[in-house]
C-alpha cells in the first residue's frame, strides 16, 4: 500500500484546524462534516467505508462501512483529492475545544489504538478500523468503552482530542495511572488495565471515580486533559434548564460539589 | 526460521536505555536469537535465557525479554507485533507454549464475561415473566367487585363502540329469558347482544356475557345457547376474565416498559374481548357450567349439539373454537360426564326458536 505523503499546518490555539497541502494526484482522508474549507482544483468524493484500498468488493465495503458505524462514526468517509496541476491546499476543523495531533504512522510502527471518536483526517491509504477491547473490566470501567479505533497504514494521520494534549513515552514497565476518560490513544504494546482506586473513602470522596485507568509502557500514549463528555457534563450542569446557577456568580454551595460522589467523568 | 530468511521487525529497549526503544531485526540461529539493532552492535541471545509472553492491546504483541549483563538489573526487552512472529514461533515453538495458553484463557474470560454480562438482563427479563402468573394470581383474590364491575364495563364499552348492540327484539327477549333461567336466586348477570358475524360469546368480569348475533342465529334450539351462556357464565364464575386481564396488563406493562414505548398501552384495553383462556380453564368452564345446566333443569345435550355442530360444519375453525382448544376431547369428556351423572329431569326453556332466527336472518334494515 502506497502512502501519499502530505505537508500540513496546524492554526489556532484551543480550537484548531490544520491545513493540509497536497501535490497533484494526492489525496487525503477526512472524516464526514469535519471539512473547513478547500482550494480550486480539490475534487471530493465520497465513499462508502473507509478510504483504505484494501477492501475490495461489496462485502469489503460493507464490513468497513459497518465498522464505521460502530464506532459512532458516519457511514461514509470523503476523499479530497488534488486533480490540479499545482499544489492545493484542504483544511479540518476539529469539532470542540482541545487540540489536533499529527501523528506519522511509520514512526509508530504502522498502528495505533485510539479513542472511538479521535479521527480527524488522514492521508490517503490509512485504514480506519476498530479495535474490540477485549478486557472486561476495562470496557466497562477503562472510560473508553469496548470499541476503539484501530489506525493503520505509514502515512500522517491526525487525531484530535479535548482539552491540552499530552504526549508521553512510557518506558519498559513503567506505568501511568489516568483518570478514566482521558486516554487518547496508544501504541499496541502499551498495555491498557484498569486499576481500583484502592481506598472507599477515596472512591466515594476523591472525584476521580472507582477505577484509574493504567497505562503500562513500553510505549507512546497521548492523554488529554478535558474529555468532550466532561465538559458537556459541565455545560449542562450550568446551564439554566438543570438549576445549575444561572447567576453569574457560584451558588452558595457551589464548592461543596456533592453531585460528584461517584465520580462523574462519564 | 533459517538464517537466510528476512529477517522480522522488532523494537529493541535495551537494559538501562531510554524509554523510546531502537528499531531493530530479528533472526533464529542455531538455537539462538539473533538481535541486529539498527544502531548499535549485534547480540546473540540464547533461547534458554529468553521468556516470551504476550503484552499490549488485546494481547497484540510479544514482549521478548531476558536478563541483562551481570550486575545490571534491568532486563532488555523486544517487542514483536503478533502478526510478524510466525516465523519465530515456528523455529521455537516450546518458547511460546506459556504464552500462548495465557492468551487463550484471557480471551476466553472475556468471552465468558460477555455471555454473563449479556445474561444479567435476560434473566431479569425471564424473571419478570415468570412472575407475572403468581403475581396476578395473588392480584386477582384482592380485587374489590367495584372494581371488577368497571373493567367489566370497560370491557363492554369497547364492545360496544367496535360495532351495533341489538338491545330489543325476539332474540334478545329470547337472550335474557335464557340468561333469567340459568341465573341462580341473588346473581347479577348482564347479558349483551352484539350484531357481529363470527360465532363467538365471551364473559368479561362484572358478570358481563356478551353474545355474538351469529352465535344465537346458529344454534338450533335454546337448550343450545343456554349450553354456551352456562359456560361463559362459568368463566365469569371462576373469575377467569379477570384473571387474564390481570396477567396481561402485567405482561403489556412489561414489555412496553422494555422497548420503552408506551403507545401500544392504550389500545390493549380493546382486545380484553379476546382473551384466551387455558385448557384448564376451559375444563373447568365446561364442569361448571355443566352443574349450573343441571341446577337449572336444562337439558345438557344441548350444549353438546352445538358443539358438535361448531367442530363438524365449519373445520375451518370458528371464532369460538379457536379461543376453545381441543374441542373433540371437550366433547368427549362432556359426553362422559353427563352419562356419569344425567341429573334430574330436563325441562324444556320453552322458546320456540324459529322467530328468533327469523329475527337475526331477517331483511337487511331490519
Amino acid at each position: 500500500m502506497t502512502m501519499d505523503v502530505v505537508d500540513y499546518e496546524i492554526f489556532g490555539n484551543e480550537m484548531q484546524y490544520v491545513e493540509v497541502e497536497l501535490d497533484p494526484g494526492e489525496a487525503a482522508i477526512g472524516e464526514a462534516g469535519v471539512m473547513m474549507y478547500m482550494q480550486d482544483g480539490i475534487a471530493m468524493d465520497t465513499l462508502f467505508g473507509d478510504g483504505s484500498q484494501q477492501q475490495s468488493g461489496l462485502f469489503g465495503k460493507l464490513m468497513g462501512a459497518g465498522k464505521r458505524l460502530l464506532t459512532g462514526e458516519s457511514l461514509f468517509t470523503t476523499v479530497y483529492h488534488n486533480e490540479s496541476s499545482g499544489k492545493r491546499r484542504v483544511a479540518f476543523a476539529a469539532p470542540y475545544p482541545g487540540k489536533i495531533v499529527p501523528v506519522n504512522l511509520s514512526q509508530l510502527g504502522g498502528t495505533l489504538i485510539c479513542q472511538k471518536d479521535s479521527f480527524l483526517a488522514a492521508a490517503k491509504g490509512v485504514s480506519l478500523g476498530i479495535a474490540f477491547q477485549k478486557k472486561l473490566g476495562v470496557g466497562l470501567f477503562g472510560g473508553e468503552g469496548f470499541i476503539m479505533q484501530k489506525l493503520d497504514g505509514d502515512g500522517m494521520a491526525f487525531i484530535h482530542a479535548g482539552g491540552t494534549l499530552l504526549e508521553k513515552t512510557l518506558a519498559p514497565g513503567e506505568t501511568l495511572r489516568v483518570d478514566t476518560g482521558c486516554v487518547v490513544a496508544f501504541q499496541p504494546s502499551v498495555d491498557f488495565d484498569i486499576q481500583y482506586a484502592g481506598k472507599i473513602k477515596t472512591a466515594l470522596f476523591g472525584g476521580e471515580g472507582l477505577f484509574f485507568a493504567t497505562l503500562r509502557g513500553p510505549g507512546r500514549i497521548w492523554l488529554q486533559s478535558l474529555p468532550l463528555s466532561r465538559l458537556a457534563d459541565r455545560i449542562v450542569m450550568a446551564s439554566r434548564m438543570a438549576g445549575g446557577g444561572g447567576k453569574e456568580s457560584g451558588s452558595l454551595l457551589g464548592g461543596i460539589g456533592l453531585g460528584s460522589l461517584l465520580g462523574d467523568d462519564e | 526460521m533459517s538464517p537466510g530468511e528476512a529477517p522480522l521487525p522488532a523494537r529493541f529497549y535495551p537494559a538501562g536505555g531510554d524509554a523510546h526503544g531502537h528499531p531493530a531485526r530479528l533472526a533464529w540461529d542455531d538455537g539462538m536469537l539473533l538481535v541486529q539493532p539498527e544502531d548499535s552492535p549485534a547480540l546473540r541471545v540464547p533461547a534458554s535465557q529468553l521468556r516470551i509472553e504476550p503484552r499490549g492491546f488485546n494481547h497484540s504483541q510479544w514482549a521478548i525479554a531476558w536478563a541483562g549483563e551481570e550486575g545490571a538489573t534491568h532486563t532488555h526487552l523486544l517487542i514483536v507485533d503478533d502478526a510478524r512472529i510466525a516465523p519465530l514461533r515456528a523455529a521455537a515453538p516450546a518458547l511460546f507454549a506459556a504464552g500462548d495458553t495465557t492468551r487463550r484463557h484471557s480471551h476466553r474470560r472475556f468471552r465468558v464475561g460477555i455471555v454473563l454480562l449479556a445474561a444479567i438482563p435476560l434473566a431479569f427479563v425471564g424473571a419478570l415473566l415468570l412472575s407475572v402468573e403468581p403475581l396476578a394470581e395473588r392480584l386477582v383474590d384482592h380485587i374489590p367487585p367495584g372494581v371488577e364491575q368497571q373493567i367489566g364495563e370497560a370491557v363492554l364499552a369497547h364492545t360496544r363502540a367496535a360495532g351495533p348492540m341489538i338491545t330489543e327484539g325476539p332474540a334478545f327477549d329470547a337472550l335474557q329469558a335464557i340468561g333469567k333461567r340459568l341465573a341462580r336466586p341473588g346473581e347479577v348477570l348482564h347479558f349483551h347482544l352484539a350484531a357481529r358475524p363470527e360465532l363467538n360469546a365471551f364473559a368479561a368480569p362484572g358478570g358481563i356475557v356478551v353474545v355474538h348475533s351469529a352465535l344465537m342465529a346458529g344454534a338450533g334450539s335454546a337448550e343450545e345457547v343456554a349450553g354456551v351462556l352456562a359456560h361463559e357464565i362459568a368463566h365469569v364464575e371462576l373469575r377467569h376474565s379477570l384473571r387474564q386481564i390481570v396477567k396481561s396488563a402485567g405482561l403489556r406493562i412489561i414489555l412496553t416498559g422494555l422497548s420503552g414505548d408506551y403507545a401500544p398501552l392504550g389500545g390493549w384495553a380493546a382486545q380484553l374481548g379476546e382473551l384466551k383462556f387455558s385448557r384448564d380453564a376451559e375444563r373447568a368452564a365446561d364442569a361448571r357450567g355443566l352443574e349450573r345446566l343441571k341446577e337449572a333443569r336444562i337439558d345438557p345435550m344441548g350444549m353438546l349439539r352445538f358443539f358438535e355442530t361448531l367442530a363438524v360444519n365449519t373445520p375451518s375453525g370458528p371464532a369460538l373454537l379457536s379461543t376453545h382448544p381441543a374441542t373433540a376431547e371437550r366433547i368427549d369428556s362432556l359426553k362422559a360426564a353427563i352419562a356419569a351423572a344425567p341429573g334430574a329431569p330436563a325441562q324444556s326453556i320453552g322458546i320456540d326458536w324459529e322467530p328468533v332466527k327469523n329475527d337475526l336472518n331477517g331483511p337487511p334494515g331490519k
